[in-house]
Parts: structure tokens; sequence; C-alpha cells
């Protein structure tokens, strides 16, 4: 029995496939593959790996379809990601707003990849948020967060936000590491039945960026994923 | 050949009878003739045909013509006389008018699309000859490195080999590049050539291409200077992204001796200027105005310039911008650099 963590790569090109897989291999994580949607759900159910790794362009179903039965009928929470060729966003969010976790764009470099593998694995692991601190604050880099107090600090110096801005930046803590799309932020902050919505989330995003000193090209805290949503950078 | 019937046209038909109508009538109080009462009709069913689409409002024109001059302007007065001989030739007379102005006007308007078509055709056909030899170059080198790994593993040495697989990096990443460059193409490809415009954020989007240029070029640093309010400019964010990922690259690999390179935006009353600006060698004026269609030239370019992909990623630029319906700009600055430049409307 290997403690090695289990990550099952659901992909139907062989090239990439093989690459992932002795990627991966090499850096001791235990690899499982399958080709199509239906065995990569098979698999899913047998081995119940750690993370999977999941194409969209699956020759039998929609890779979407994956997520959905992983999410919705099997209940699993183990993080799935995405890896998409440069297409539309839409096919992003879609993945997303079912329970992607995450998604890494063909053409990808090792380095990324295990990047995301690692930051991904962390932030599932732990049981707790792994940017808490013992006390129950919130800290990335000179960014802090006190629940308690609602504070919110850079470098110690007290950072005036409003509560939208607040809540916002509060929703994204929650989920280090993961893009939140627009719909998703929006549902959290102003509830499910919102129009016009994406406009007010962009410039009250816009606000907190600046208050937090985020200079365009420099994605200290928050990355910018154009056209799909934001993503709370996760450390390290 | 089908034709809508579209209400814009109906009304250009009503509206030209009826101020010709006027016209008609006040010319008789002037100069108490009826000689140019049929001939101001000619005019007004040639006007309509030649404007509106197809035969039908053409025909209608024509044959409401020759009602208004039975009714208004011949004899009996004010009253129709739909039998007499008179009524009946000028009524062909019109109708050949407008039969023949219109399918004159399908015929011109055929051949201007065909034009178009072929111009599209040439256009593609020139793209896909210089993309197939930018191609092939960095294929044969990459094929050619890892064959002379795998043939010589055991002679050559850690050293050779890396630099051998770095150089296949470096070539395939290039390829990305092309291909994401191809890929934006067929996105704007079709017959309206009309993108798919959203409202996004200016910040968001200086802030994604700066993030992607600083991955491919860590060492150069880009000065950028937007305003400071909120601005939602309607395009397709991806296609922009790549324009502006383009020309900093471009700029990276062309203007020799560059030591400063900035990305400015200005908002007007209604549209946002991009300005991306450097300080180095300029472009020769014998390119500049060839610039945009430039794959042409890769045909007549030494085999060996092998990034001279200058051409795909600046037509390619043209064709987004094109698709916003804009125009992209190059032009020398006075201090030797070069600056390109393009505006997006804001609403």
């Amino acid at each position: 029995m290997s403690n090695k963590f289990k990550i099952l790569v659901i992909e139907d090109d062989r090239s990439i496939r093989t690459f992932t897989k002795t990627v991966l291999e090499t850096n001791d994580y235990q690899v499982i593959t399958a080709e199509t949607c239906e065995s990569g759900i098979m698999m899913f159910s047998s081995y119940r790996p750690d993370l999977v790794l999941l194409d969209l362009g699956l020759p039998d179903r929609d890779g979407l379809d994956f997520i959905r039965t992983v999410r919705n009928d099997q209940h699993a929470t183990a993080p799935i990601l995405v890896l998409s060729a440069r297409t539309t966003e839409h096919d992003k969010v879609d993945a997303l707003d079912l329970g992607a976790n995450d998604y890494i764009t063909k053409p990808f470099g090792t380095a990324e990849l295990l990047a995301r593998v690692r930051a991904a694995l962390r932030v599932s692991q732990s049981s707790f948020n792994p940017l808490h601190t013992s006390d129950g604050k919130f800290s990335l880099h000179d960014l802090t967060i006190d629940y308690e107090r609602r504070l919110v600090s850079i470098a110690g110096e007290e950072v005036k936000l409003t509560q939208t801005e607040y809540n916002i930046l509060i929703f994204l803590a929650k989920h280090p590491g993961k893009v939140l799309t627009y719909a998703m932020i929006i549902h959290e902050i102003w509830g499910p039945s919102d129009d016009g919505g994406v406009k007010k989330l962009q410039v009250n995003m816009a606000n907190l960026r600046k208050k937090l000193g985020i200079k365009p090209g420099d994605n200290r805290y928050i990355t910018n994923e154009l056209g799909v949503g934001y993503r709370l950078n996760e450390g390290s | 050949m089908k034709h809508k019937l579209q209400l814009q046209d109906g009304i250009f038909t009503i509206v030209t009878l009826v101020l010709l109508l006027l016209l008609n009538i006040w010319m008789q109080e002037i100069f108490d003739t009826k000689t140019l009462i049929p001939m101001i009709f000619v005019l007004g069913v040639f006007l309509v045909s030649l404007k509106t689409q197809g035969y039908f409002w053409g025909i209608t024109a024509s044959l409401l013509s020759v009602l208004a001059v039975n009714y208004a302007f011949t004899y009996p007065y004010y009253a129709f006389d739909l039998i007499s001989p008179e009524c009946l030739s000028s009524a062909i007379v019109m109708l050949i008018v407008a039969v023949m102005t219109g399918a004159l006007t399908t015929q011109i308007k055929q051949q201007e699309k065909t034009r178009a078509e072929s111009e599209r055709e040439r256009m593609r056909a020139n793209l896909l000859r210089a993309v197939s030899h930018d191609l092939r170059t960095p294929l044969t080198s990459i094929y050619g490195f890892c064959s002379a790994i795998i043939d010589n593993y055991d002679s050559l040495d850690k050293d050779q080999q890396m630099e051998l697989l770095s150089k296949v990096q470096d070539d395939s990443e290039w390829l990305i590049r092309m291909v994401e460059n191809l890929l934006s193409v067929t996105r704007i490809d079709g017959e309206k050539v009309q993108v798919k415009k959203t409202p996004t954020v200016l910040e968001e989007l200086i802030d994604a291409v700066l993030v992607k240029f600083k991955k491919r070029c860590p060492n150069q640093a880009v000065i950028v200077e937007i305003p400071e309010e909120f601005i939602s400019i309607p395009m397709d964010a991806m296609l922009i992204e790549q324009v502006l990922i383009n020309i900093l690259e471009n700029a990276v690999d062309h203007a020799k001796g560059m030591t400063t390179l900035s990305l400015t935006v200005t908002v007007t009353e209604d549209s946002a200027v991009f300005t991306v600006t450097d300080d180095g060698c300029g472009i020769p004026a014998e390119r500049l105005d060839k610039l945009f269609t430039g794959f042409s030239d890769a045909s007549g370019a030494p085999a060996d310039s092998r990034r001279s992909n200058m051409g795909i990623g600046l037509s390619v630029c043209s064709a987004i911008i094109k698709a916003h319906g804009s125009e992209i700009t190059a032009r020398n600055t006075p201090d030797a650099g070069a600056a390109f430049s393009f505006s997006l409307k804001l609403h």
C-alpha cells in the first residue's frame, strides 16, 4: 500500500496522456489513466483518486458530463483540473460552474502542470484553509484578514473596504487557488436573481484591487482570469 | 434570387415618389407645361430601382408613377383612364426602365460580391502559403535536433544534449504562438467578419496582457499608462489580448536597440486609443505601408529568417482590429522608434 497521491488522468490523446503520466510519475505521484469519459467515471468510483486531470474533448461524451456525475451523483470532492484547449472562455466557465477547481490551458509546460497539481492537492488535503493562521486569521504575503474584527490590512496598514468589497474578498479567501467565475461570486454576494451583476462585480473588483494596491500586470493577491472570473492566489 | 422586402426600401420608394409628385405639381404651376412630368417620374423609377433591393420596389414605383401621371397630369384630370394607349405605352416604358435598372444594379452588386470573395480567397491563399513556409522551418529543425539526439545518444555529452533540447523547446514555443495566432484568425473568419463583443474592463485586459507578456519576455519591462477611472469597452477580449501581445512581442523581436517599451491607453469621448511605443530602430520606410499585409513578402524572405512571424502576427492584428470596425496603424516616432496604435469604440 503506497501513500502516494493518486491522480486520474482522463485524456484521449496518447501523447498528452503519456507526457502527463511521465511527468507526474517522476514527481512521485501514482497515476491511473482513462481514455474515455465512461471509463473515467468507472475508474473514479473504483479507485477514488485524490485528484483528476480531465480533458474536455473526449470521444464518447463531453468531459462536462464527468464533472456532473462526480459532483452530483457521487458527491465526491476530489479536485478536478480541466485541461482545456485554447477555445472560448465559455467551456472554462461551464466546467468551473459545474464544480471543476481549476483549468490549465493547453499547451502547458511541466512546471505549470506540477504547480497546479500541488496547489490543488494542498488545498484539498488540509482540513482547514491553508492560508489561515493558528489564531483564525487569514494571511497571504503581507495581506491579513481578521475575520472577527472585519479588518483587512496590508503590512499592518488598515485597508478601508466597503461592505461589498469585504464580502467579495472574504468569499475569495475561502477558496484560495480556485478560480471563482463571475456567476459564482455574484450568486454569493448579491443572491441568485441579480441581473447585470457582472458590471457591478467588475466595478467593485476594480476598487478592491486598487485599494489592495494591485497594479496591472502585478497579480500579487488576486489573479484576474479575463472573461472567466477571479482567483485568490494560493501563496507559495 | 430571393430578396427580403425591407421596410427601409418601401419608405424610400414612397418618400421619393411623393417628393417627385410635389415637384411635378410645382413645376406645372411655374412652367405651365407637361413635357417634364414623365421625365421626372422616369427619374424617380430609376432612383428607386437603383437604391432598393431586387425588382419589387422598382416595379411598384413604375406602376405608381403611371397611375399618378394618369390620374393627376393627363386628361381627364383627377380621374383614372387606364385603357388609353398613351397610358399603356408609358406604363411599358416605365416598367422597362425599372426592370433594366434593377437587373443592372443586381449584376453590379453580384460582381462586387464576387470580387470581395476572390480577394478574401487570395488573402487566404497567401496566408496559407506564408504559414506553410513558416511552419516548415521550425518543424524541420525540431525533427533534426531530435534525430540528432536519438542517433547520437551515447556520443553526445549532457551539455550538448541540453543545448539541442532547449532549441527544440524554443522552436516548439514559437510554433505554439504561431498556431494561437492562426486560431485567432479562424475565430473571425466567416461571412460577416463580425466578432462577439463583451464588455471588458480595461484594467483587467491590460493586466492579463502584462501577465502573459511577462511570462514570455521576463526581462522586458513595460511602462503602462492607463486612465485611473473604471472603463469598460465592448470587445472580444481574447482577440484584443492577442493583438496587444503580438505588438509587444513584435517590438521585442524587431526593435533593435530598444530600451523602453510603453503601452498607453487614452480615452476620448467615444473611443479608447491603444498605443504601443518603443524607442528601437524604427520600421524601414519601404516596409511601413506593407506591414500589415506583410505575409505576402514572406515568400521572398530568405529561408533562414526563421523568426519572421512578424508578417503573420501583424496581419492577424490588422484582421482582428478590422473585425472590430477599426484600423491599426504604424508609424515611426520622431525619436527613431516605432509606434503602433488602434482605437476601439466605447459603445
